[in-house]
């Protein structure tokens, strides 16, 4: 089988067998690929840093007849979370951006939108603010796996909810306006909506964070990833550790 | 319909839970037990019911030991107000064979990794807080691994640690000693760099 090379975001590595690991990449060319990475753990010559979760590097990797694990030959990185400081915070906000693309996407399936938002992602996660790119990579990855539904309209009458009062459930989609909402629901600012809106207009770059930072949208937050885990039907690891971040 | 007599195929079973051991490796172990004296095979078995029946953690610093506290926590020559941090009682062993290193230890078992669900509570952290107030420790080396989830294990226990008269250190990272700079890896020379030092 000939060698294949991508762009890849490593997104989880396990022990195997006695020194391998067995690594999960996101490749821009056939999205989701789990493969072997042979002596990795022995040797850190062939691999060294690159292995590293959220790792943005060039892989090679030969598929092997009738397995489902491919080989990786090499990985070369091109960015790593090493290279900055990795405080608590980042490596919660690092780990959530791995957990939602290992979750949510199917095997083998290239997905370019998807990568080019982890990917620009990553790069804002190098600071110190994490807010404003977690919010900005849940919501999109809510949208491009086609669970967002629209927040501008009460969801149960069709009512637009620009300026009145928004709320979401655990287990019902959208937004409703304040007649249809239910018992223990959650109420969405309307500022939150409008910085939703404006996410969904502009590149992570354009997103003034300043302006976020005033706002940093615990609510719009909570709503995505009650979507997110009613669709991938499990709770999300590091969904605990971001709410005790805000706290 | 197993291919081995009951007890031997039991036993293969048990060897292949071993990590890093197969079928195959699992079956010329067990063939090995069964030719070897009856006093080999009862000291194997005698050892590895000892090690479930007599290790436990060290009160103080959380190492494996047969006697509490350990021989690093009880030791009157060690300094007991230089801790060294690792994630692991693996990692002792590897800070020894320096043989330059006089202080006591404080294992994390484990390290921060968010992804796996482990958080800072659910690391033996309290108990070093504990100890480094109570015993007016001078100086806490963070010799946690260059990974992601150990880095950030450092910085959560720096940021904890923060107090006047108590130096908080971070072990150097960079080039292997007798290796080639040709071959290390952008990370590794990158660090290396970060933390080189004035001669």
């Amino acid at each position: 089988m000939p060698l294949k090379e991508s762009e890849a975001i490593v997104l989880r590595t396990y022990p195997f067998r006695e020194s391998d690991l067995l690594v999960t990449l996101f490749t821009r060319l056939e999205g989701k690929v789990r493969g072997v990475a042979r002596a990795a753990k022995k040797s850190r010559r062939r691999f060294g840093g690159a292995l590293e979760p959220l790792t943005y590097v060039k892989v090679t990797y030969e598929d092997r007849e009738r397995q489902e694990l491919a080989r990786l030959d090499a990985c070369e990185v091109l960015e790593s979370p090493l290279a900055s400081e990795v405080t608590y915070q980042r490596a919660v906000a690092l780990g959530h951006v791995a957990e939602l693309l290992d979750e949510l996407l199917p095997d083998r399936e290239a997905n370019d939108a998807v990568f080019r938002l982890g990917v620009s992602v990553l790069s804002h996660l190098r600071g110190t603010e994490y807010w404003l790119p977690i919010t900005y990579f849940d919501l999109w990855m809510a949208r491009l796996m086609g669970y967002l539904p629209d927040i501008s309209e009460c969801l149960t009458c069709g009512r637009a909810l620009n300026g009145s009062r928004a709320f979401f459930h655990a287990l019902a989609d959208g937004l409703v306006c304040p007649e249809h909402k239910r018992l223990a629901s959650s109420e969405m600012s309307a500022e939150s909506r409008k910085m939703a809106a404006l996410m969904l207009k502009l590149p992570l770059s354009a997103v003034d964070p300043a302006s976020f930072a005033k706002l940093p949208g615990a609510d719009l937050r909570k709503f995505l990833l009650q979507t997110l885990e009613r669709h991938i039907e499990k709770k999300l690891v590091t969904r605990g550790m971001l709410e005790r971040m805000t706290c | 319909m197993s291919r081995f007599a009951e007890p031997m195929a039991r036993l293969i079973d048990e060897l292949k839970k071993l990590p890093g051991v197969g079928s195959k490796s699992a079956q010329r172990l067990a063939f090995h037990i069964l030719r070897s004296s009856e006093e080999d095979a009862s000291a194997l078995a005698g050892a590895i019911h000892e090690v479930k029946a007599s290790l436990r953690l060290c009160s103080v610093c959380n190492n494996i030991t047969d006697v509490d506290p350990c021989v690093y926590c009880s030791s009157p020559t060690r300094n007991q107000r230089l801790i060294c941090v690792v994630e692991e009682p693996t990692n002792i062993a590897a800070v020894e064979k320096t043989r330059h290193y006089n202080g006591v230890y404080h294992v994390l078992h484990g390290s921060i990794s968010p992804i796996h669900g482990v958080g800072p509570e659910q690391l033996r952290i309290s108990n070093l807080m504990k100890r480094v107030e109570d015993e007016q420790a001078d100086e806490v080396i963070l010799a946690t691994n260059p990974t992601v989830e150990g880095e950030a294990t450092a910085t959560y226990l720096s940021g904890q640690l923060r107090r006047a008269g108590l130096k908080v250190t971070r072990i150097a990272t960079g080039i292997p000693a007798g290796s080639d700079i040709e071959y290390a890896d952008e990370i590794t020379m990158l660090k290396a760099m970060e933390g080189r030092r004035e001669l």
